[in-house]
């Protein structure tokens, strides 16, 4: 009883232990708001990533593909185990490129892409790419690469134009035979283009919200349905450079840079004509109904593709070094943050040798008053624990109010410093992501307080070994 | 019959590096139920060492002591922090109450120590009337939500004294409780002792230099080289 007493006691008089409380403190706080929102930026990236990747990819080892795609899929439809799991499938074509176009002051642009043939149809079934386009986004219906009718128009009228100017620069000899009949030209319209948000398009300061937040809007200079590029890539079976105009029907946001900046999306079949490879694809996506069958389908997968020279594989296992290079990344900020604690740790250990010192004389009493040695360590391993627990929880608080408020917080020193400290630009996401997750609070506070427990041992031991005459004739 | 509390042929030497101090030298001493012993003795001569051995505070290099013929000295640690919870009350000559509790707690303590937090709960009403009984019994009753260093030297004292009866011991081992004293309040805390000695026949060993204070007290006996000087030569002191 007395210990309970005592540590109370000695919690509310010795104003060192708050030193120890307050250390704990934000050390428990530092490490809730870390991992929050550590937690937060890898979960959002996850479902951007997952968004974007269908649940599993076949896929060629080289970059002339795999022909017939429809037969591989034919045979995947063709197993109950498989079309029973599967909800869509799409193939894909993806090669290198290199893109020219000119802004609108006549800057000309060269650059390489990520050139992606789609199937627009089956595509929309497999997902992660209609929800990411801006314009077609709040459409209904299926997306597709076909120009606006009025777009059409206009390239129908430039063509008859170009007609009638060539009419008129040949002179009709009235004494030569008319000429044959011209063959009626097939209008050329050139295919829809898909690019990348971050290839054709700048970000523009437009004010501030009311809460202070900087608001940007995103500039498409090129516009769609008017702006032509032009598209070099490789062909035929001796992968001549071929190349063909294309027109800028949409743009592809995904907010994740590395895509946005590198992608450009045309129709499959037009990119097959154009290099020549007909009915051959680089990939199959493929959605599942469920993604916790991904395992055993992928499995049935490579069983029947696994002498046709491909890869099979998730989401997550093509992902593999970005996830795990999140994970370690946390690991590590874990460990180095627990020093913050242990730092806390050996504060405790020096403020509780000098608590005991001081107290010398009052563990001879309570010694002398039958005390025991175990009983007298109990004071000074519990008062560790109190203070533990204390320090502990006012760091959850604190850490919990930090996160839920992190962007307002963010905004006030923002304000402050006058720069951006989480710049939007850089990060793409209009807030700090977070995400609590309450076995990390758990674990958090458990070696929080495990820390403050075992640093007190020492003075606690300490305590329990002073010999009582000698502590009671300490002045 | 036993007496109460025996000590026989106590040696005590500390030592530290090459020095040698011998405190006790084969010390004998018998004190008998409710009686009220005077030890005395030059400073230095081994009169606080004497009541660490006989309240089990510490251990005599060799010799025995024996409470109502059972040998003490030599118990486990368990034992010993029993016997010095109900058997034994101390009184030091400075004091020694814990600051940061109040009087009463301080009085309490020793009940605190042999009672679990739950036992407590359950008895900390009685307890607390018994804690009160005996500071007002001091004369302190008013002041039991003081902390010590609002109370004057004797009002310590009277409540340390209030402290070590709390669990009705067999014997008080008091050592110079008025040597921080002036002459009335030591004056007083010798009343106190007195009246506890003759009225409850409360057995009490006082370890004191200060010669005015031993008449009160039925036996004296005065330390010389570590030893017990033979009753005789008292007389002529
Ligand atoms: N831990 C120790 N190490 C070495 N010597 C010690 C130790 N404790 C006590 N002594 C010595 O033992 C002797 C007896 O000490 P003790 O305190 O018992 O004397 P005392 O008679 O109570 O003196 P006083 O009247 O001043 O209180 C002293 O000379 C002291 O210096
Ligand atoms: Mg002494």
């Amino acid at each position: 009883m007395y210990k309970l007493l005592l540590c109370w006691r000695y919690l509310r008089t010795r104003y060192l232990a708050l030193a120890c409380i307050i250390s704990v403190m934000l050390g428990v706080a530092t490490l809730i708001v870390v991992n929050s929102v550590m937690s937060g930026f890898s979960t959002k990236l996850k479902d951007r990533l997952h968004g974007l990747l269908s649940d599993i990819v076949i896929e060629a080892s080289t970059m002339e593909g795999f022909a017939d795609p429809g037969e591989k899929m034919a045979r995947i439809r063709a197993l109950p185990f498989l079309s029973e799991r599967i909800e869509a499938m799409t193939p894909v074509m993806e090669v290198f490129a290199i893109m020219q176009f000119s802004w609108p002051n006549g800057e000309r642009v060269t650059r390489t892409v990520h050139l992606v043939g789609v199937d627009p149809k089956s595509r929309n079934l497999v997902g992660g790419f209609k929800e990411h386009l801006v314009q077609a986004r709040s459409k209904p219906g299926e997306f597709s690469f076909e120009l606006s009718p009025e777009a059409r128009k206009r390239y129908e009228y430039r063509e008859a134009i170009m007609d009638l100017q060539q009419r008129a620069i040949t002179p009709v000899d009235p004494e030569q035979p008319p000429p044959p009949a011209r063959t009626p030209k097939r209008i050329k319209v050139p295919c829809g283009v898909v690019l990348g948000n971050l290839i054709a398009s700048y970000r523009e300061k437009a004010g501030t919200d009311e809460n202070g937040t900087v608001k940007y809007v995103e500039k498409y200079p090129l516009g769609t349905d008017r702006s032509e590029v032009i598209i070099t890539t490789i062909g035929g079976e001796r992968l001549m450079p071929v190349y063909d105009n294309f027109v800028v029907v949409d743009y592809f946001k995904s907010d994740m840079s590395e895509y946005d900046s590198q992608y450009v999306f045309v129709p499959l079949e037009h990119l097959q004509q154009l290099r020549t490879m007909q009915n051959r694809v680089t990939s199959i996506q493929i959605k599942l109904r469920d993604y916790a069958t991904a395992p055993a389908v992928v499995k049935e997968l490579r069983k029947m593709f696994g002498k046709d020279g491909v890869r099979v594989e998730t989401w997550e296992h093509k992902q593999g070094p970005l996830l795990a290079a999140i994970s370690i990344e946390k690991g590590i900020l874990n460990i180095l943050l627990f020093l913050i604690i242990g730092v806390a740790g050996f504060g405790i250990l020096a403020i509780f040798t000098m608590i005991v010192a001081e107290k010398t004389r009052d563990i001879g009493i309570l010694k002398a008053l039958g005390a025991s040695n175990g009983g007298v360590m109990k004071i000074f391993l519990g008062y560790g624990f109190l203070l533990g627990i204390i320090g502990a929880w006012m760091g959850t608080a604190l850490g919990l109010s930090l996160t839920f408020n992190i962007n307002a917080i963010e905004h006030l020193l923002s304000n402050i410093t006058g720069g951006e400290i989480f710049n939007r630009e850089v990060y793409y996401f209009d807030k700090i992501p977070t995400n609590i997750e309450i076995w990390m609070l758990v674990l958090v506070n458990i070696g929080a307080i495990g820390i403050a427990v075992v640093f007190s041992v020492l003075p606690a031991m300490r305590a329990a070994m002073l010999h009582p005459v000698r502590a009671l004739r300490y002045e | 019959m036993h007496p109460l509390l025996r000590a026989i042929d106590l040696q005590k030497t500390y030592r530290k590096d090459a020095n040698r101090v011998e405190v006790l030298r084969g010390l004998s001493l018998d004190v008998h139920e409710g009686e009220f012993v005077s030890v005395i003795g030059a400073s230095g001569s081994g009169k606080s060492t004497l009541l660490h051995l006989l309240g089990t505070l510490d251990r005599p290099d060799s010799g025995e002591i024996h409470l109502e013929g059972k040998r003490i000295d030599n118990l486990p640690s368990e034992g010993r922090d029993k016997l010095r919870n109900h058997t034994f009350g101390f009184i030091f000559q400075f004091y020694h109450l814990l600051p940061e509790m109040t009087a009463l707690e301080n009085v309490l303590t020793p009940a605190m120590i042999a009672n679990s937090a739950w036992s407590w709960w359950g008895r900390r009403k009685e307890l607390r009337r018994q804690g009160m009984a005996m500071l007002e019994r001091m004369g302190l009753g008013q002041r039991w939500n003081h902390r010590p260093r609002e109370l004057s030297g004797g009002e310590m004292q009277r409540t340390a004294i209030a402290r070590a009866l709390i669990s009705r011991p067999r014997v008080l081992l008091a050592d110079e409780p008025t040597g921080n004293l002036d002459a009335s309040n030591g004056g007083h805390i010798i009343e106190v002792l007195r009246n506890l000695n003759r009225d409850d026949g409360l057995t009490i060993v006082m370890v004191t230099h200060n010669l005015d204070i031993v008449q009160e007290s039925d036996r004296v006996v005065r330390m010389v080289e570590g030893r017990i000087e033979p009753a005789a030569a008292l007389v002529n002191a």
